[in-house]
């Protein structure tokens, strides 16, 4: 009962801050200011909106950094099988409003896609190599086993299965970090620098880059909160009752993994509109 | 539809969209006999993620090809009959399965005259024995799944 009530303490001190919202504000002024120094206009403005950007994340910094002694000591304290400390078990919310924000990023990009390829005659166009799916390919078995292992890890922690359920989480994590490793660590530099595909190509380039470098992103941040899980799964706070963060991952995982759907066919099987 | 459901509906999905795109085709005539096709007597099991899930792989395996309004529209047919083959596991999955096949044979014996040129019998007759393959294929799995879900269950049962 007292870890429970210190650990309520100390996550309660986040209840009702204005922190989130002025780090969403800021990061929006961030770049606003990035994009007009890019663009070289209006330099004084976005000189002003970095710096006032810059203001607010210090101000949250220097008012947080205060907690984070006591932070850090409670780091692998956090008590067993409660769900105090360790991430409730309802967190449809906030993974639905995640999932919806990434929906209006990737619809964005998709949108930005489909617009460039209305404007070509043709799609995709002339001087375009045909890109070799054999590592595309890879990485969709990939996603596809790493989808089916994790739903498979939390069939057996809801059944009690812990041994399972983290040798199922590790496989998933496993398997999850193979694919950035072929998207960055070969695909990519293949097609760099052996000069068959750069950004600079024509718009096919720039938007293979664009789109497949945004899910990239999403993959490596899906590994890393994998790897998270993992360590709290190895340090025993997940239970039957206690799965609503695995649930999150995997939920976020599925999603990142329907989207490289939508990207390999489109960027490597190419479909045109006629 | 429920949150914990959006993985099944998720690897449904991508069975579909995955193995029409990335494995090579079994040619049967002027239609090919999709892989992706196979799973659908497994929605009986698992259900409307299922149904929503070989939809949405369709759709994605159809804009991975040459697309025309016309065969965007294949989707929304294949929904109609997995429906069906949904419904129809209360009674006779199998059943489902048949009309599945009939909805969307007939569906492709007028489409694929209209997208590539094919005549209409050899549309017809092709689309009709490529399905009914691939949806037999499958329900012939989805037998031996069922067989072994309830062999477990009796086993695992309290023994009076």
């Amino acid at each position: 009962m007292e870890n429970a009530a210190e650990a309520s303490h100390h996550t309660g001190q986040y209840e009702n801050s204005i922190w989130p919202a002025l780090i969403a504000f800021a990061t929006g002024l961030a770049a606003v200011g990035f994009f007009f120094l890019m663009k070289g206009v209006m330099l004084v403005a976005g000189l002003m909106l970095v710096s006032a950007s810059a203001l607010i994340l210090g101000g949250f910094l220097y008012s947080d950094t205060r907690n984070w002694s006591s932070a850090l000591s409670r780091l692998g304290r956090i008590p067993k099988d409660t769900l105090v400390g360790a991430f409730p078990v309802d967190i449809n919310l906030t993974i639905q409003i995640i999932i919806m924000t990434e929906l209006l990023l990737f619809g964005g990009a998709f949108a930005m896609y489909f617009a460039i390829r209305e404007q070509v005659p043709f799609w995709p166009p002339p001087g375009t190599p045909i890109l070799d799916d054999l590592i595309a390919r890879a990485q969709t078995l990939i996603l596809i086993s790493s989808s089916i292992l994790v739903e498979w890890a939390v069939y057996q922690l809801k059944h009690g299965r812990m041994r399972a359920f983290k040798a199922g989480l590790i496989g998933t994590t496993i398997l999850g970090a193979l694919f950035p490793i072929l998207q960055f660590g070969v695909e990519w530099p293949h097609l760099i620098l052996n000069n068959i595909l750069t950004p600079a190509t024509n718009f096919f380039g720039a938007t293979f880059y664009l789109l497949t470098g945004i899910h990239g992103a999403h993959v490596l941040v899906g590994v890393i909160a994998y790897c998270y899980t993992d360590i709290r799964a190895l340090m025993g706070q997940y239970s039957p009752k206690n799965h609503g963060f695995v649930e999150a991952t995997s939920t976020y995982w599925h999603f990142v993994h329907i989207i490289w759907l939508f990207l390999f066919a489109l960027m490597w099987q190419g479909g045109r509109v006629v | 539809m429920k949150l914990e459901d959006f993985g099944t509906f998720v690897i449904f999905a991508a069975i579909y969209a995955a193995s029409t795109l990335g494995l090579p085709k079994l040619l049967f005539l002027a239609y090919h006999i999709e892989i992706g096709v196979i799973p659908t007597a497994f929605v009986a099991i698992f259900g409307l993620p299922a149904v929503f899930g070989l939809t949405l792989g369709q759709f994605i395996a159809g804009i991975g090809f040459q697309v025309t309004p016309i065969a965007m529209l294949s989707p929304a047919i294949s929904f109609i009959g997995l429906v069906v083959v949904y419904y129809s596991r209360k009674f006779n999955t199998f059943a489902g399965c048949i009309v599945y096949i009939v909805i969307t044979s007939l569906w492709l014996s007028y489409m694929l005259p209209i997208v590539s040129g094919t005549p209409p019998a050899v549309a017809a007759y092709s689309a009709f024995a490529g399905q009914s393959i691939a949806v037999i294929v499958g329900y012939i799995g989805y037998i031996l799944v069922v067989r072994r879900i309830s062999q477990r269950t009796t086993e695992t049962a309290p023994k009076h």
